[in-house]
């Protein structure tokens, strides 16, 4: 059936046709997407205004310090030695099939790690663990009613909740991604002079990074610090239901922050290519 | 007084409440009754200005609190003290910084009247000596009892309880609306109390109404309703299991 012949029932019939109805179901999808948009931008201009003009709670930013930082330095030092362990294995192999000169091996993979790597893998890494717990934090907070508990004391919910986590998270998230990309230059290393006799110093090579790859680099770490607690903290703020609501809040943290660093990365890098390498 | 006009409210696709009008007298103990999932909490929490309704408008002193921004509206709800249902206590605080809570917030107090207030509070609702606790070590009675300290520690002139006396023993729950009574009097202040405990909450209210499925069913003193004719608000009263509930 066609659009036209959906319409044309609903005229005839009272009833919406078909076409109607699915029409009628797009909108309301793209209205709901486009709250959910505003109030996501709104959280983050409170999150701006909050994080210079709220109200300190004293050690609330040191706490998320410990929450986000400490407790992630185990889990982020492995994974990201690993990653480390397997980009330089298969960069390895491939050059040994074409050329065999792995001479420069070191100089690109660090340029990589600096640039892109480190930041975008940790951050996503970040994002499962960080961004799930702060959306499952403040999640359960809100089926529970500690929320309207919060607001009928004054506490604005984006400034009790979202400015500590969004302070501690710009700063341990540079942090432990400037310790991701140590840990990848170190385990590349090891994985190239253990597996393919390339020597720490010939590998150890900072020729190719200069300021524009550590501009680069850190302002990813900076952008992806500040989007992950304000995805999650959204996801959280508009949780509804029980523990299942928790639930997909938790999830749509992860994917939304995810994704969040993937769209930051992309735009990062395009301006980065205009500004530095145009 | 506060004066709720043509309230609508839907979540989805349900509809919560459903024109929805009463006045609540000031200095009095208004009660709230009706079975599970009626719509009262979601009354209450447009009283409170805890959510916007979809048509209508709920006005304290005159003042359309639907209306408001968010900032106009946190500066009345300073005005309101409220027990939730769940007791919404903040985990990540012991007892003692849950009932300081508000007084940090909203009070200019120095720490030493806030310890004094909060000692004061426990003391009242039996809990002296439990202020290092956290709220997940205590029954769920002890917390109801500290969610009511921190409900009652600002002196507001508007009180809401949600539910104040469920998860307690009859004799802690009479005590418990017999406070929450003599608190009421003493501050003049206005309060709206839902309960599933019919016969303690008559014991103490000036004026009841009941609710079912959205709707405002009854409204009007203790005695009319206990002689009410309507059969829905008879059968609620009496606890029969014959009728139309």
């Amino acid at each position: 059936m066609s659009v036209e012949a959906g319409v044309v029932k609903a005229g005839q019939g009272g009833q919406p046709g078909w076409a109607a109805r699915r029409l009628a179901g797009i909108g309301a999808g793209a209205l709901d997407n486009a709250r959910a948009a505003r109030l996501l931008y709104s959280i983050f201009i409170r999150t701006l205004y909050y994080s210079v003009r709220g109200r300190r709670e004293k050690g609330a930013v040191l706490r998320a310090c410990y929450g986000i930082g400490n407790r992630s330095l185990f889990f982020l030092t492995a994974v990201m030695g690993f990653v480390g362990m397997i980009m330089v294995f298969h960069s390895c192999t491939q050059i040994n099939r074409i050329t065999g000169d792995l001479h420069l091996v070191g100089a690109t993979y660090i340029q990589l790690v600096v640039r892109d790597f480190a930041a975008s893998v940790g951050s996503m890494m970040l994002a499962t663990r960080v961004g799930a717990g702060i959306a499952a934090e403040i999640g359960s907070m809100v089926v529970t009613d500690q929320v309207d508990a919060l607001r009928m004391c004054a506490a604005e919910p984006v400034d009790y909740l979202i400015v500590p986590r969004f302070k501690a998270s710009v700063v341990m998230t540079t942090v432990l991604l400037v310790w991701a990309m140590f840990v990848m230059e170190v385990s590349g290393m090891l994985t190239a002079w253990g597996m393919f006799n390339v020597n720490p110093r010939i590998f150890w090579n900072l020729s190719m990074v200069d300021f524009r790859d550590l501009a680069t680099g850190l302002t990813k770490c900076l952008a992806f610090g500040a989007a992950i607690p304000i995805v999650s903290g959204y996801c959280g703020l508009t949780t509804f239901g029980g523990a299942e609501g928790v639930g997909w809040a938790t999830t749509r943290a992860v994917v939304w922050s995810c994704f969040a660093t993937i769209l930051l990365n992309f735009i990062i890098s395009t301006t980065a290519l205009y500004v530095f390498w145009a | 007084m506060i004066r709720v006009v043509g309230l609508r409210k839907r979540f989805g696709r349900k509809t919560v409440l459903e024109d929805v009008g009463v006045d609540i007298p000031a200095g009095g103990l208004w009660g709230l009754i009706g079975p599970g999932a009626s719509g009262k909490t979601v009354l209450v929490k447009h009283v409170a200005g805890l959510l916007t309704p979809d048509a209508g408008r709920v006005e304290v002193e005159g003042q359309n609190i639907s209306a408001m921004g968010e900032v106009a509206r946190q500066k009345l709800r300073s005005r309101f003290g409220m027990l939730f249902q769940q007791n919404a206590l903040f985990d990540s605080l012991t007892v003692a910084e849950n009932i300081a809570f508000p007084l940090r917030r909203l009070t200019a107090l120095d720490e030493r009247q806030i310890a004094e207030r909060v000692a004061e509070r426990l003391a009242r609702v039996g809990l002296a000596g439990f202020g290092d606790r956290t709220p997940n070590a205590l029954s769920g009675g002890q917390r109801k009892r500290v969610g009511i300290a921190r409900a009652t520690v600002t002196q507001s002139e508007y009180l809401i309880f949600d539910e104040p006396t469920a998860g307690l023993d009859p004799v802690t729950s009479q005590k418990i609306f017999d406070l929450l009574r003599a608190e009421q009097i003493s501050r003049k202040s206005t309060a709206l109390m839902i309960s599933s405990d019919v016969a303690g909450l008559m014991s103490v209210v000036d004026r009841v109404a009941m609710m079912l499925r959205g709707r405002l069913l009854f409204e009007g003193t203790r005695d009319e309703a206990l002689a009410s004719s309507d059969p829905y608000v008879k059968q609620f009263l009496r606890g029969e299991t014959e009728g139309p509930l």
